[in-house]
């Protein structure tokens, strides 16, 4: 029985590495990459001194807002959990392995950020976090209520962003100026996405338009915010910006975060018009005809009859534009903004004990990065799939 | 089985459609009565669809007098909904909205158009595919059919806005030979309801049970026009005749 399963595995190494002259040259070469690469980061992970990041932990997450108002960063944190671990009770059919590697991208980070007397509150979030899983997933989801849960949820994550606004700005909060760290970088990308979307949209629709008017002004606005790069548009918001703007509704004392908020969304518009452009193409001229057919106006047939379809071509690019926005948010550290990123660069400079601490510090960051990433790549792939049903 | 055939409901006159240099229509007239079933022939290129588009403007004309249901066919938004709701369309291809449900599909127009309830829209598409024969699918994606049931949807859905005029693009062209007869089916049980068709088909089995007239398309042009008995046993034209006798 053992003999069979070496033999087996034995072939199966031979067949899938050292097939030929070629594959067997390759094979060896990777295997001492491979080799290199983790007997160096095991190294670095037994010697590796976390201290820096403990220390600064307030700092990464939360940039400089104020001790005193760090108990605002809880309850985001919370809706956040809410939201996102109802809808996956109530939409998703997530896989052990994928609820396991969910709670510990929770956990591993807070190993490293929680101390003793904040344990009270991290207790709160793996609590509300489960239980909302399995209040949708066992109780509403088998119930006759699962399409009102649902609508409850849609509306939830509508009115999550001015929630996390007012929760920052409630009972005289901060100013906005201080808001940072990942919460910052997590702020600036939702607001993006959330303003950017639509509007790309919009101008996506107008590019595609046959009126010459709305088609140049769409194409010029997409092709002039595309064609600098972020970091000039954000420059442009701070410095040039208030040289222009009339000063009215306080137009030119809008804090600095709300102005790359604002660059931002143009920014991320701009490109996802052009992914959605993308979309509207590929669908069949038949379709048209038959809008047109049975009668549809121009905005019916755009809402009910291309815009579901060019969109869903398109998750893919568009999760990727988001995910591109998501780390573009880090560009903000040109505005005296303290970003994550950005803490994580200044913070071993800062203690003369932290000297040469940076790699530590920055595969913190990265790794608080990479998490949101593939987790929203991960969502897009499982939209995509449950979209598939109707798809020729 | 003797059908009525009423007063005129469209009127072509002298109709001319461009694709760039290419004259698509050269000049067609024609009249089609009320409850009359009117199928176009012709070789390939000759017109034929082009002249079933510019009916519910698909394409618009370049020159001459579309009049359908007494509306004239021109510019104007008002008159084209007007003609559009009067007129369905079933196309080659199908074209069913591939990301609604096959009862979407049919209710989308009665709902968005016309301004029903969604109950009062289920009824009619629910009744509709019971006249086409596959209520049992309402609940299934298009892509879940096969073609002649996609076809029928489609009829369904054209029907579903209670069209005075039925336009038929090769309704039967893309589909597999056994399935080409439940779709024939269904349009044979509307002519005899009294519909006004116009069909472009190469099916000259149907097209000889059920035309009332046949018009003949060549070069943009209709060459010939006349009843089936007409066309069958003594067409006058060259071109009709060897169209005739490459089809038959």
């Amino acid at each position: 029985m053992r003999n069979i399963f070496i033999n087996k595995t034995l072939k199966w190494i031979s067949i899938n590495f050292f097939s030929s002259r070629l594959n067997t040259l390759l094979s060896l070469l990777s295997l001492l990459f491979i080799y290199y690469i983790s007997v160096e980061f095991i190294n670095f992970l037994l010697s590796a001194d976390w201290e820096v990041v403990k220390v600064n932990r307030r700092l990464l997450l939360l940039g400089r807002l104020p001790l005193e108002d760090t108990w605002r960063a809880w309850p985001i944190f919370w809706i956040i959990c809410f939201a996102l671990f109802s809808s996956i009770g109530a939409w998703g059919s997530p896989k052990k392995i994928e609820l396991t590697l969910m709670f510990l991208a929770i956990i591993l980070p807070s190993l490293i950020f929680l101390t003793l007397p904040n344990l009270h509150l991290f207790i709160i979030t793996l609590v509300i976090s489960i239980l909302s899983y399995f209040l949708f997933k066992k109780l509403l989801r088998p119930s006759g209520y699962l399409k009102i849960s649902r609508q409850f949820l849609i509306i939830l994550w509508i009115l999550i962003i001015p929630m996390i606004f007012l929760m920052l700005i409630i009972g005289g909060g901060p100013k906005p100026n201080l808001w940072g760290g990942f919460l910052l970088n997590v702020l600036l990308a939702s607001v993006a996405v959330v303003a950017g979307f639509p509007l790309g949209i919009l101008l996506a629709v107008g590019r595609a338009s046959k009126l010459p008017a709305v088609k140049f002004t769409c194409t010029i606005y997409i092709e002039t915010i595309r064609g600098a790069p972020l970091v000039g548009w954000l420059l442009l918001a701070w410095f040039v910006l208030p040289k222009f703007l009339p000063n009215i509704f306080g137009l030119n004392d809008i804090t600095v975060v709300i102005r790359a908020m604002i660059v931002l969304s143009f920014f991320a518009s701009a490109y996802i018009a052009e992914v959605i452009r993308g979309g509207l193409q590929s669908i069949p001229k038949g379709q048209l005809e038959a809008a047109d057919a049975i009668n549809l106006r121009y905005v019916q047939k755009m809402l009910v009859i291309v815009l579901p379809q060019a969109i869903r071509v398109v998750i893919p690019a568009i999760v990727s534009t988001f995910i591109g926005m998501f780390k573009d948010t880090s560009l903000v550290f040109i505005l005296a903004l303290t970003d994550l990123l950005q803490v994580g660069r200044l913070i071993p400079e800062q203690d003369p004990s932290f000297f040469g601490k940076q790699i530590e510090a920055l595969l913190v960051v990265a790794f608080l990065f990479w998490i949101v990433s593939v987790f929203l790549s991960n969502v897009s792939s499982k939209i995509e799939k449950n979209l598939g049903i109707g798809t020729r | 089985m003797k059908k009525k055939i009423g007063k005129e409901i469209i009127s072509v006159n002298n109709v001319v459609k461009k694709f760039g240099d290419f004259e698509a229509l050269k000049g067609v007239s024609a009249k089609i009565f009320e409850k009359e079933v009117v199928v176009v022939l012709g070789p390939s290129g000759s017109g034929k669809s082009t002249f079933i588009r510019t009916i519910n403007r698909l394409e618009p004309h370049d020159s001459g007098k579309i009049i359908v249901d007494g509306v004239e066919i021109n510019d104007d938004v008002k008159n084209l909904q007007s003609v559009r709701s009067n007129v369905g369309m079933v196309f080659q291809q199908f074209n069913l909205f591939p990301h609604l449900s096959v009862l979407r599909n049919i209710t989308l127009a009665p709902q968005k158009v016309k301004g029903l309830t969604r109950s009062e829209s289920n009824e009619i598409a629910m009744s509709l595919l019971e006249r086409v024969g596959i209520p049992e699918q309402s609940d299934k994606f298009p892509s879940q059919l096969s073609g002649g049931q996609q076809q029928r949807v489609a009829i369904a859905r054209a029907l579903a806005m209670q069209p005075k005029i039925m336009l038929f693009d090769e309704p039967t062209s893309a589909l597999d030979p056994e399935m080409i007869k439940e779709v024939l089916e269904v349009m044979t049980e509307l002519a005899e309801s009294g519909m006004t068709m116009i069909v472009v088909t190469h099916e000259m089995g149907f097209a000889k049970n059920v035309a009332d007239r046949f018009l003949f398309f060549d070069e943009g042009l209709i060459v010939e026009e006349g009843t089936p008995k007409h066309f069958f046993e003594n067409p006058k034209e060259d071109r009709t005749k060897l169209f005739l006798s490459q089809i038959l």
